[in-house]
């Protein structure tokens, strides 16, 4: 069947009561969590996991999936009216948007930033559409040494994006050893269990992801007063002038282009999208000065961006089975505890859910343009909300979740526990989601990389004599040298 | 260097040293394949790497980390938080879950943030009320119920 006419499938999924209510519900919650400061997607979708566990597969995703990039559409509304990101995605939004905001243009920024998401996020769904079942067939060659290799590329180019690239590894080696508790997944021998029968079934992937992004945030947040006062914006304000439009124009189709490009790279996430998407705009420009003093082009891209970014890491995740940044990596956990095994035959074994989740996201963009347009001023009144009567209720939601998942208040200890590591990696600045990626990567390396040391006798060997892995090293061995070649030269100044 | 910015270098060193310990009646290689205690031992050894490494950053003040630790006040407002969570969680078995909320909600709002009264009635009502109409009417999850209802 032609791709057009598995979408034509997958919107036959989606166009029933049941599909449109679970991927309204899932935008909307996805736009609230995106505007809230400190709750990003990824913690939002980690929350609301549990909930999903009495849906079918496809609607469940698919509403996950709603969140996902309903939080990017959300977070602009606190970096443009109040000028702090609802998450690091929106920096650079905030950076011209609250610039506007100020000087009377809050809606023209809200506006631009919702049609700039909107038009990369539906052409990001399209490519979506046509280049992941290209890379899952690719992807039909790999056997277990590309698999390790694929897994290992997932950590470690997650690690030489971010700050500190040993810090980012530490996270991931966490990750790692949270994962070996339990039964081996190759001979079932329990592991680090230390004769405690609830830990012979491992470490749940829900109270880690819950504790490390959901409750570390919120304990963050509390230690800070949040005194937020949002810029007031009118319907009457959102129009566009017709200089406006003609500057962002062609700022979207480069920002979506960067944007999905990141977003399909292992371990680069929105917020290194918009980042790049902006500095180009800004080189691009023929009046670079604007830029950090409210260029409309510098929004559109930045919006762009990070919404193709969040499409864009679908590609790897439904082709490959491997997650491209933290939020695909709650929506791969997600897949797996609905029963659903990803890989590259996903799209042959689960060709419903793979096209109605394709097909959701272009309906969940046209209802997120509708929440964002007319409706903009009406869910920029929800940033009135005291944060501080949200905090503990997010706290509440977030335990009592960990309990429905399992009805075992083990989990919710487990919950408690995550929430206080994950605040401890926010203070000594250790990233989070390189944990998270390596928790839901850990399966997949030990038995990838103890298949293929079976497959040829214990040689190392094996790893580059297939043309594709050997591919794949230069690649990992790429994203480890480059942070330190990096060091290197700044450390002895450009040599 | 500040010895307490060294503290995740410390704290990896010990769990990889509780996962070579831990791993230590497995077998690491199993004939011709390895065995379970294969990938514990190289996850440990990258672990130990990795700290080393982050020691040695710290030590020449080329680590781009920044350690962030509140001060006095908003480090008690984490720990009394933290202390309500576990007693939520204590709570619940206890007491059922929906008084356990308002209890945890109004400690929180009243004690740790100092809010008024009556928007922190209101708030822990309106919580209380959701987790109720989701979980239990909606979801039909079996959350523990008040006694004697």
């Amino acid at each position: 069947m032609s791709t057009i006419e598995l979408l034509t499938q997958g919107f036959t999924t989606v166009f029933t009561f049941k599909s449109l209510a679970f991927i309204f519900l899932g935008v909307v919650i996805g736009q609230i969590i995106g505007a809230l400061p400190g709750i990003g997607p990824s913690a939002g979708m980690a929350l609301l996991l549990p909930l999903t566990f009495g849906l079918d597969p496809a609607t469940a995703i698919m509403m996950l999936a709603g969140i996902m990039y309903g939080g990017q559409y959300g977070g602009t509304l606190t970096s443009v009216l109040i000028n702090v990101p609802g998450e690091a995605s929106g920096v650079m939004t905030a950076v011209d948007g609250h610039q506007m905001a100020k000087a009377g243009r809050a809606g023209a920024a809200l506006s631009i930033a919702a049609i700039g998401s909107f038009l990369a996020g539906v052409g990001a769904v399209a490519a979506v559409a046509f280049i992941t079942p290209a890379l899952s067939a690719f992807a039909l060659r790999f056997n277990a040494p590309e698999y390790f290799l694929l897994a290992v590329l997932g950590i470690t180019a997650a690690a030489s994006l971010g700050g500190s690239p040993v810090r980012a590894l530490m996270a991931a080696t966490l990750g790692l050893m949270i994962a070996l508790v339990g039964a081996d997944p190759v001979t079932g021998a329990p592991r680090l269990t230390f004769d405690q029968p609830a830990l012979f079934e491992g470490i749940d992937f829900i109270p880690v992801a819950i504790g490390v992004f959901g409750l570390a945030e919120v304990l963050s947040s509390l230690e800070r007063a949040h005194d937020m006062k949002p810029i007031r914006t009118r319907l009457k304000d959102m129009w566009l002038t017709a200089a406006e439009w003609a500057e962002s124009r062609i700022a979207i189709l480069r920002g979506g282009l960067i944007g999905l490009i990141v977003g399909i790279m292992p371990g680069a996430g929105a917020s290194v999208a918009s980042m790049l998407a902006y500095v180009t705009e800004r080189r691009f420009s023929r009046r670079p000065e604007r830029f950090g003093k409210g260029a409309i082009d510098g929004v559109a891209a930045a919006e762009a961006a990070n919404n193709a970014s969040a499409h864009g890491a679908t590609i790897p995740m439904l082709a490959l089975g491997i997650p491209g940044s933290a939020s695909t990596a709650v929506l791969l956990a997600a897949l797996v505890l609905h029963g659903v095994r990803p890989g590259p035959m996903l799209m042959q074994q689960e060709a419903v859910l793979v096209w109605g989740l394709i097909a959701s996201m272009f309906v969940g963009n046209v209802v997120l343009l509708v929440i964002n347009l007319p409706l903009a001023p009406l869910c920029a009144s929800l940033l009135r909300v005291p944060y501080v009567f949200l905090a503990p209720g997010i706290l509440v939601l977030s335990l009592v979740g960990a309990y429905a998942a399992t009805l075992d208040m083990g989990t919710v200890w487990m919950c408690l526990v995550f929430g206080v590591l994950g605040w401890l990696m926010i203070k000594f600045d250790i990233p989070r989601p390189p944990l998270v990626l390596a928790l839901v990567l850990a399966q997949l390396l030990e038995t990838s990389i103890r298949q293929s040391l079976l497959l040829s006798f214990g040689s190392l060997s094996i790893f580059v004599e297939r043309p594709i892995a050997a591919f794949l090293l230069v690649l990992v061995a790429g994203s480890i040298l480059l942070p330190v070649i990096g060091a290197l030269r700044r450390r002895f100044g450009g040599i | 260097m500040r010895l307490v910015e060294a503290v995740p270098a410390f704290l990896l060193i010990v769990l990889s040293a509780l996962v070579l310990f831990g791993t230590a009646d497995l077998v690491y290689w199993a004939g011709i394949t390895p065995g379970p205690r294969f990938f514990p031992i190289w996850i440990a050894g990258v672990g130990i790497a990795l700290s080393a490494a982050l020691l040695v950053q710290l030590r020449r003040g080329t680590d781009s980390g920044t350690t962030d630790l509140p001060e006095r006040g908003a480090f008690a407002r984490v720990a009394l938080t933290t202390a309500g969570m576990a007693a939520f969680v204590l709570a619940m078995p206890l007491i059922g879950v929906v008084p356990a909320v308002l209890v945890f909600m109004m400690f929180i709002l009243l004690v740790v943030l100092g809010q008024r009264a009556m928007p922190s009635a209101a708030a822990s009502a309106i919580v209380a009320g959701a987790i109720e109409i989701v979980f239990v009417r909606s979801l039909k999850i079996a959350l523990p119920p008040i006694p004697f209802l």
